[in-house]
């Protein structure tokens, strides 16, 4: 059995790092249907997420040859960027959260697949209308946030129509599971039904999160709530993913309390435009890093599948430098360098493409099966982490340079058209390896339903469902 | 040299059917569709003379395709070089300064010949297409004809250089033709697939017809829309790219896909295409949907006839080309400018109507299988319609500044929904961080009160552009405009696109008027302490010395201060007053009893910060030494060097 040290000094989980543990795939039986519910749910990101990645080519090129904007007028830069954004949020990072939630609550799998099949449809409708609105000019103004108009309505109404599915799951399978899941089911549920209304509201231009007067980005109380919402849903996610090992169960019990601890800090705070040069702004931040060793010693209480290996070390890894790197960007000083520069773009990347996409592909490979991995290519893996790294490292870089000299991203000279050019080779290494999971995820289904029919019009397979 | 027979095209000949096809659509698109009507138009035939020449071009089209279907009386290479000779002709003659009559029949002989050209063409494809690249070669042909016809010096030329195009086209498919010996037809190796019934590939051709010749003469007749088009060398480029792409994209999936599937994607890009054109303000989409969808059909319209009709006798196989370019080519082109020419537009409940001839097979076949997600997805779709009519906000649709309901909102206002709708905030923030270098570059520091009442906030969270909080104060709405239209030639390698388009319609003016707005009561007398207290570090002027100061001038100021300078000719009239010569006028804002040295700093100054409710800008991002060296500069220049 193989070790590692986390920067932490913390030695390695084995069982998170190492063990090949022989978990019988928790999606096996849905993998071997045709059209699984799964695998369609991974194809929708994965779909979203390479689309995603070559509109991010595409703006690198316009940094680069911002004449070649003319082409494309009036689909500005501008107009891209939220298409770009979004699809990763919506998209990439959302739908296999939702393909998590349709297995957790079962609803993939018998009568209700048909509709989990067309709320993924709708999911997607919906980021298509999104795209297109963004692209004519429709938006609120709110980055993240810019759903106005029909798709302001419409987003909302296909995660209602999901959750009904949910809510059906939940009717239809209650009577096999026991009390206390039953009950943290339903909570769930009351919990997602918020969710498309909290949308809708969060969208108007009237609400606005608290600002750091200094900075004018977000709080450090505001930070910190995001990311304990984000530790919460990693505890949540190895379920239905990996089993639980018992004799560990010490670390879910400390991280729990833990978690419960930061919840009240979160509370204390308050809501208010507080500068991050106030102590307790960035002391209370400070205390996330708590969550560098305990979150991995939290997923070595779960046995994982097999042929995961990689991609956890991956998540690892980027946990450990997301969370401390994170606080160090918020101290004083250093966030007066960095706010609005590339610097705080590279964090995003940590954040976005470093240790979500690790995580996601991980969950959608406990999902979808270890059989036939589609993210199983090397040359992918080594592309898009890689690609990820130094796209980060240099927009540190840029970050620091701009800090000190605001105008150097924004006139051309030689060492910032080296930056983006090194940038732009990056995106195209992570654009070809979603490429590659895509194309990967296409022929598993095509082989499932034959590729004679093309999986997407199975008609016969419709009706033999 | 001969050809053994049974084997009418040799591997790697396969060019001549290519240059054929691209050849063929050369002539029909830039001349006879466009180079003609143009060369009319420039000896003074329009209106109602224009009706009969037409008319002879489109019965000489019919009567030519339908009998060239039933011609056994050469061979069919020897027809074909008659066909293309007979395009030569009429491209020469139209060159001659005919009277209508003359130039009626020069229409005839255009269309007699255009028809057995390409009935001829594609019944016989066979001759000079084979193997397994057939396909490709279609849609190479077809995509080259395109490119070529969009080529702006070509597209943009005038009649007479476009009827020589045209007879170079002759050329070189009588070139491509030779050596042709009649032979049994090669084999076309093509993937098994059910084809489509021939009835059903004719309507929808000529719904596609339809649709292409109507959006093209709306879109030719529309100044408006023809600038969000084709208007310009980079749209046209853009447009031939699209054309070449889609066209070898149609080959690749009518061998992949089928004819059916192919013909109804070229149908949902025409429909898209027409139905945006209904607002000039969406014309973009539809410059991109239009030849896509057009490049689509239009490899099907050779390929279908020639290679993928089901298993046929060579005389049906060249009947029915016949009909096909008879019926979806000649009449479907002529109902199509009709329409555009009585209606000016393609009315959605056509498009609705012609939707059912592509789409209502698919919807019966799988409509019985997914008819309840159907039902369902439609449903949210309705219920999202209601909900967000019944609720009506849409505070940020650029739309609505148009329609009546917002008239009554100011130009700043509407300005505001620009800048959020064109996605401004995505490069530009609009918070001045308070004790930041923030404040000389852009500043005075804006209230965060202030900040937060705005609905919404515009803070942005990146900045790949300068901040704007305080821009009204810093730069004029004339400065701001130019660099909008062009933003380079006020800023010298500025990263930003150009936002021409905004100023079609309005929304440009909206705009500045809203970035001239956004400044604070206190910003003017802020700057001018600002640039009153600026002292460069002492490192600076030895630094300056070291620079091109005339490389500088050029870059950043002659733009204005030249008298050849692009910014003072192309807006010369619009300056309040006219950027003086630096080296020669008297400067007004320098006391004349400074010093050398003084004055020297008091430029450092005004080019540094420029000049607060002037046209002048200041040029805050560049850093001291090449300040120092700017003013080095323009004393050097003063003082004759």
């Amino acid at each position: 059995m193989e070790t590692m040290t986390l920067q932490s000094g913390m030695e390695a989980p084995a069982a998170l790092l190492n063990e090949p543990a022989r978990v019988s795939s928790p999606a096996g039986a849905a993998a071997s249907e045709p059209l699984s519910v799964l695998t369609l749910a991974a194809l929708h990101a994965v779909g979203w997420l390479t689309v995603s990645n070559f509109i991010g080519v595409g703006l690198a090129i316009l940094l680069l040859w911002p004449r070649a904007g003319a082409w494309l007028a009036p689909w500005s830069y501008g107009r891209w960027m939220p298409v770009h954004m979004n699809l990763q949020l919506y998209g990439w990072t959302s739908l296999p959260l939702v393909a998590w939630l349709l297995k957790i609550y079962r609803a993939d799998g018998g009568g209700l697949a048909r509709w989990s099949r067309t709320a993924l449809v709708l999911w997607s409708l919906a980021l298509g209308l999104g795209s297109l609105s963004w692209l004519d000019g429709h938006s609120s103004g709110k980055l993240f946030l810019d759903w106005s108009g029909y798709v302001r309505v419409f987003f909302p109404l296909a995660i209602l129509f999901l959750w009904g599915v949910l809510a059906a799951a939940f009717l239809s399978n209650r009577r096999g599971e026991g009390n206390a899941l039953r009950w943290l089911k339903l909570i769930g549920l009351v919990l997602l039904l918020l969710v498309p209304f909290a949308l809708y509201a969060a969208c108007s231009p009237d609400i606005y999160p608290p600002v750091n007067p200094d900075s004018g980005g977000p709080t450090g109380a505001s930070q910190l709530e995001s990311v304990l919402i984000i530790v919460l849903i990693l505890f949540l996610l190895p379920y239905g993913v990996s089993r639980r090992i018992a004799a560990r169960r010490r670390w879910l019990v400390v991280s729990w309390v833990v978690f419960a601890a930061e919840g009240l800090l979160c509370l204390g705070l308050g809501r208010a435009d507080v500068s991050n040069n106030r102590p307790t702004q960035f002391i209370s931040l400070g205390s996330l890093l708590v969550w560098v060793p305990l979150m991995p010693a939290y997923y070595t209480s779960f046995q994982w599948q097999e042929n995961t290996r990689r991609w956890r070390m991956a998540v690892l890894a980027w946990w450990a430098v997301l969370i401390p790197t994170g606080w160090c960007l918020f101290l004083p000083g250093v966030l007066d360098r960095l706010k609005f520069t590339d610097g705080l773009v590279g964090h995003s990347l940590t954040a976005m493409a470093g240790f979500a996409t690790s995580l996601l592909v991980l969950l959608l490979i406990g999902l979808t099966g270890p059989e036939d991995n589609v993210f199983a290519s090397r040359w992918a893996f080594v592309a898009w982490q890689a690609g990820t790294g130094v796209y980060v490292l240099i927009m540190l870089i840029a970050g620091w340079i701009e800090g000190a000299d605001p105008a150097f991203t924004m006139v051309p000279n030689t060492t910032r058209n080296v930056i983006y050019g090194i940038r732009l080779c990056c995106g195209m290494a992570m654009a070809a390896a979603s490429a590659e999971w895509l194309w990967r995820l296409h022929l598993r289904l095509r082989a499932a339903v034959g590729s004679s029919t093309g999986y997407a019009f199975s008609t016969a397979r419709a009706r033999a469902q | 040299m001969l050809r053994p027979r049974g084997n009418a095209v040799r591997r790697g000949e396969n060019w001549r059917g290519i240059v054929l096809i691209a050849s063929t659509y050369v002539y029909f698109l830039i001349f006879a569709q466009f180079g003609f009507l143009k060369r009319l138009d420039q000896i003074g035939i329009a209106g109602e003379a224009l009706k009969p020449i037409m008319a002879a071009m489109a019965l000489g089209g019919i009567l030519a395709s339908l009998l060239a279907a039933r011609m056994k009386a050469a061979t069919a290479a020897r027809r074909l070089r008659l066909a293309l000779g007979g395009c030569a002709a009429a491209a020469a003659l139209s060159l001659l300064p005919l009277h209508s009559a003359g130039f009626l029949a020069v229409s005839l002989l255009i269309g007699l010949s255009l028809g057995g050209l390409t009935v001829t063409l594609v019944a016989h494809l066979r001759l000079w297409l084979a193997g397994g690249r057939a396909l490709l070669g279609v849609g190479a042909g077809a995509g080259i004809g395109y490119f070529v016809c969009n080529i702006p010096q070509i597209f943009a030329a005038p009649p007479q250089r476009i009827a020589l195009v045209a007879l170079g086209a002759c050329a070189c498919g009588l070139a491509a033709s030779l050596q042709t010996e009649e032979a049994a037809e090669a084999p076309v190796e093509l993937p098994e697939r059910k084809a489509a019934p021939f009835s059903l590939v004719l309507a929808s051709l000529t719904a596609l017809v339809w649709l292409d010749s109507a959006a093209f003469f709306i879109i030719q007749n529309s100044p408006a829309l023809k600038s969000g088009t084709w208007e310009g060398a980079a749209h046209l480029w853009r447009t031939g790219a699209v054309h070449l792409a889609a066209a070898l994209g149609s080959a690749w999936l009518l061998a992949r896909r089928g004819t059916s599937q192919v013909l109804a994607l070229a149908f949902a890009c025409l429909a898209a295409g027409c139905l945006l054109l209904l607002d000039p303000a969406r014309s973009a989409p539809a410059a991109v949907l239009y030849p896509a969808g057009v490049s689509l059909y239009s490899v099907a319209l050779v390929a279908f006839p020639s290679l993928l009709m089901p298993s046929v006798t060579q005389e049906q196989r060249s009947r029915r080309a016949g009909w096909i370019y008879a019926v979806a080519g000649w009449v479907g082109s002529a109902l199509g400018i009709g329409m555009a020419q009585h209606l000016h537009r393609v009315p959605p409940w056509f498009v609705g109507a012609a939707a059912l001839v592509f789409f209502l097979p698919w919807v019966l076949r799988y409509g019985r299988v997914y008819w309840r997600e159907g039902a369902a997805i439609g449903v949210v779709l309705i219920a999202a319609l209601a909900i967000e009519h019944m609720l009506g906000d849409d505070p940020a649709a650029p739309r609505a500044a148009e329609s009546g309901a917002a008239a009554k909102l100011a130009a700043m206002a509407r300005g505001r929904r620009v800048y959020i709708a064109e996605g401004c905030i995505n490069c530009h923030s609009q918070y001045v961080r308070p004790h930041s270098p923030d404040v000389q570059m852009w500043g005075p520091a804006g209230n965060p009160e202030a900040i937060r009442r705005e609905d919404p906030p515009l803070i942005g969270n990146r900045r790949q552009g300068p901040d704007l909080s305080q821009v009204g104060a810093r730069r004029s709405p004339l400065w701001l405009k130019i660099h909008l239209i062009d933003p380079r030639a006020v800023s010298y390698g500025s990263i930003m696109p150009s936002y021409a388009y905004l100023f079609r319609d309005g929304r440009g003016d909206d705009l500045v008027a809203y970035l001239a707005s956004l400044k604070s009561p206190d910003s003017l007398s802020e700057i001018l302490k600002q640039a009153a207290a600026w002292q460069p570090p002492p490192a600076a002027l030895a630094q300056a010395g070291q620079l091109n100061g005339a490389k500088l001038f050029s870059e950043d100021c002659a733009t204005c201060h030249d008298s050849h300078g692009y910014a003072r000719t192309r807006w010369g009239a619009d300056f309040s007053r006219l950027p003086p010569d630096l080296a020669a006028a008297r400067f007004r804002h320098i006391p004349r009893n400074q010093s050398t040295a003084e004055r020297r700093a008091s430029l450092a100054r005004i080019i540094k910060f420029g000049l607060a409710g002037t046209d002048m800008p200041g040029h805050e991002y560049l850093p001291p030494d090449q300040i120092e060296a700017l003013a080095s500069e323009v004393m050097a220049m003063r003082q004759g060097r």
